[in-house]
């Protein structure tokens, strides 16, 4: 049985502005398991981003209940890794990996040996002094996911991550993903507008609606790990879950497309 | 030459090309200033420039050597340092710790960006009498002028580099629970630097000339009662000396900054 990990209920968002109030959220429930790899899927604009950074204690919900639940006083209750480029440009790649821990007063000794172990597994052993501009676009985003791992912290939220990066470094990247989080197991929020990028890594995948986000459908990955992504491609089943995806997703874009269209008519 | 033997340029070509390039950019930095000079000093002996207003180059370096072997220049240049550089640590410190406070904090900038803004166009000149006034005729004063010059700019620039600041990098810190002291230090500090920076160059420039401006008005030492006295005893060459000199200080600070910034902001890709 499935222990759970974050609880919405209820969760509303409204933003006020120029126009009027805008709701970007309309009462999420939810429930994301101990332990397991989350996507969420949506339609651009249909407030993943919102959800996610309410969960990052970036943003106040308007109304609703959100559990996180807690099993260790001394971690971070959550580390975002964000769709932008958020390395400190004025640290070096071991000063930004190890800044999590920083933040929390680890010893230095103990941050350093932790910044170690996460620079040789992102590959960037030999980057440590190196400054972001330095850096390729990849080499960025693995310096931002190792310091989200590094800080050790009971939830990793991931906004799509790779959305800016060529397709053959994403590949690699969430291949590398998946790696590191098979160590340790972590219960991770990743969004996504990728729909192979949420069946290859999710456990189970959430679809929104187009705005104001709403629960549309939770689907069940059900590809056992560990999961080789080139030959998952070639099954059937993954034809058929994207097919499915494709389905619940279609609608929404449509949705959300109609009402760009009717939003703009008093404007032309 | 046809085009496939162009192609055929070793790779290691370019750089010494570019190297060319770079030497005789310096030699032209070098050689342009000396032939204005020589044309100064052949306007001269030919009496096309008048001697009285435009003493010969060599005449400015005559006088110019005397004044170092009597030690006056270096009294002078001594005493105006000295003032520059204590203004510059009375105003800009406090101009640091004020402008990321107003940085970061909505409030602290709502209460003194007003002050600020109301105060700032008042020319620094129009406050020396009154300077002078709260502070007497000695050295006091100087520093003081100097001070209010190099606050605001650094003050100013400083609130602009904290505000610069993307929104992302205060979401991480905010997102690892970063304490407002940590921020501070770990983003707000390093990430306004390079505004800073060019809060201090703007800052030096304006405290050379505020430091000029004061010492004419009121001073027994410095470069600026130096061209002041020059003027009185209509001594034309010790007038240029003390222009040279000061030209020649507004040089060294910019290099000085340079160095400094190359050390403290390793991070900046050099241009």
């Amino acid at each position: 049985m499935a222990v759970d990990k974050i609880v919405l209920s209820g969760l509303t968002k409204v933003f006020p502005t120029g126009y009027g109030p805008v709701a970007a959220l309309s009462s999420v429930d939810l429930a994301v398991h101990e332990g397991e790899f989350f996507v969420l899927l949506g339609p651009s604009g249909c407030g993943k981003t919102t959800l996610v950074r309410i969960m990052a204690g970036l943003e106040r919900r308007t109304s609703g209940e959100m559990t996180i639940v807690r099993t260790d006083a001394g971690k971070p209750l959550t580390a975002m890794v964000f769709q932008e480029d958020s390395v400190f440009p004025w640290m070096t790649v071991e000063e930004n990996i190890g800044y999590g821990l920083w933040i929390q007063g680890v010893p230095r000794p103990i941050i350093a040996r932790t910044v170690s172990r996460y620079l040789e597994k992102v590959g960037l052993t030999r980057f440590s002094r190196a400054y972001p501009f330095q850096l390729s676009g990849g080499m960025k985003k693995r310096t931002s996911v190792a310091r989200a791992f590094a800080a050790d912290p009971e939830v990793l939220l991931m906004d799509e991550p790779f959305g800016e990066l060529d397709e053959q470094t994403r590949v690699l990247l969430q291949a590398e993903l998946v790696k590191i989080w098979d160590e340790n197991r972590k219960t991770v929020v990743f969004i996504t507008h990728s729909i192979d990028e949420a069946v290859v890594l999710a456990d189970r995948i959430l679809v929104m609606t187009a705005a104001p986000g709403r629960v549309k459908a939770v689907v069940e990955v059900p590809f056992p790990r560990p999961r080789q992504a080139y030959e998952m491609r070639a099954d059937p089943a993954y034809g058929q879950l994207i097919h499915h995806l494709w389905g619940l997703l279609r609608e929404e874009v449509l949705k959300a497309k109609a009402e760009e269209v009717a939003a703009n008519v008093p404007l032309i | 030459m046809s085009r496939s033997s162009e192609r055929a340029i070793p790779r290691a070509a370019a750089p010494s090309f570019v190297r060319r390039v770079a030497v005789g950019e310096q030699l032209i930095a070098i050689v342009s200033p000396l032939l204005l000079i020589a044309l100064w000093e052949a306007l001269v002996r030919i009496r096309i420039l008048d001697a009285r207003f435009f003493p010969a180059p060599s005449s400015i370096v005559g006088t110019f050597t005397s004044l170092i072997a009597s030690g006056e220049l270096l009294l002078h240049v001594g005493a105006s340092l000295k003032r520059v550089l204590l203004g510059l640590l009375a105003g800009g410190v406090p101009a640091l710790a004020l402008g990321l406070a107003m940085g970061l904090s909505r409030w602290a900038r709502a209460a003194l960006n007003p002050i600020i803004s109301a105060t700032y166009p008042i020319p620094k000149s129009a406050i020396l009498p009154l300077v002078m006034l709260i502070f007497g005729l000695g050295d006091a004063s100087k520093v003081a002028l100097v001070a209010i010059g190099v606050f605001y700019l650094v003050l100013i620039n400083t609130m602009a580099g904290v505000l610069n600041i993307q929104p992302i990098f205060l979401d991480v810190g905010r997102n690892f629970g970063a304490s407002r002291l940590q921020v501070f230090r770990t983003i707000a500090f390093p990430g306004a630097l390079p505004l800073i920076f060019a809060g201090l160059r703007l800052g030096l420039g304006i405290a050379l000339i505020l430091i000029v401006i004061a010492e004419i008005v009121g001073a027994r030492s410095g470069i600026g009662y130096m061209i002041w006295q020059a003027w009185t005893i209509f001594q034309v060459e010790r007038m240029y000396v003390g222009l040279v000199v000061i030209a020649i200080l507004g040089w060294l600070a910019a290099l000085i900054i340079d160095a400094v910034e190359r050390v403290l902001i390793p991070w900046r890709p050099r241009r």
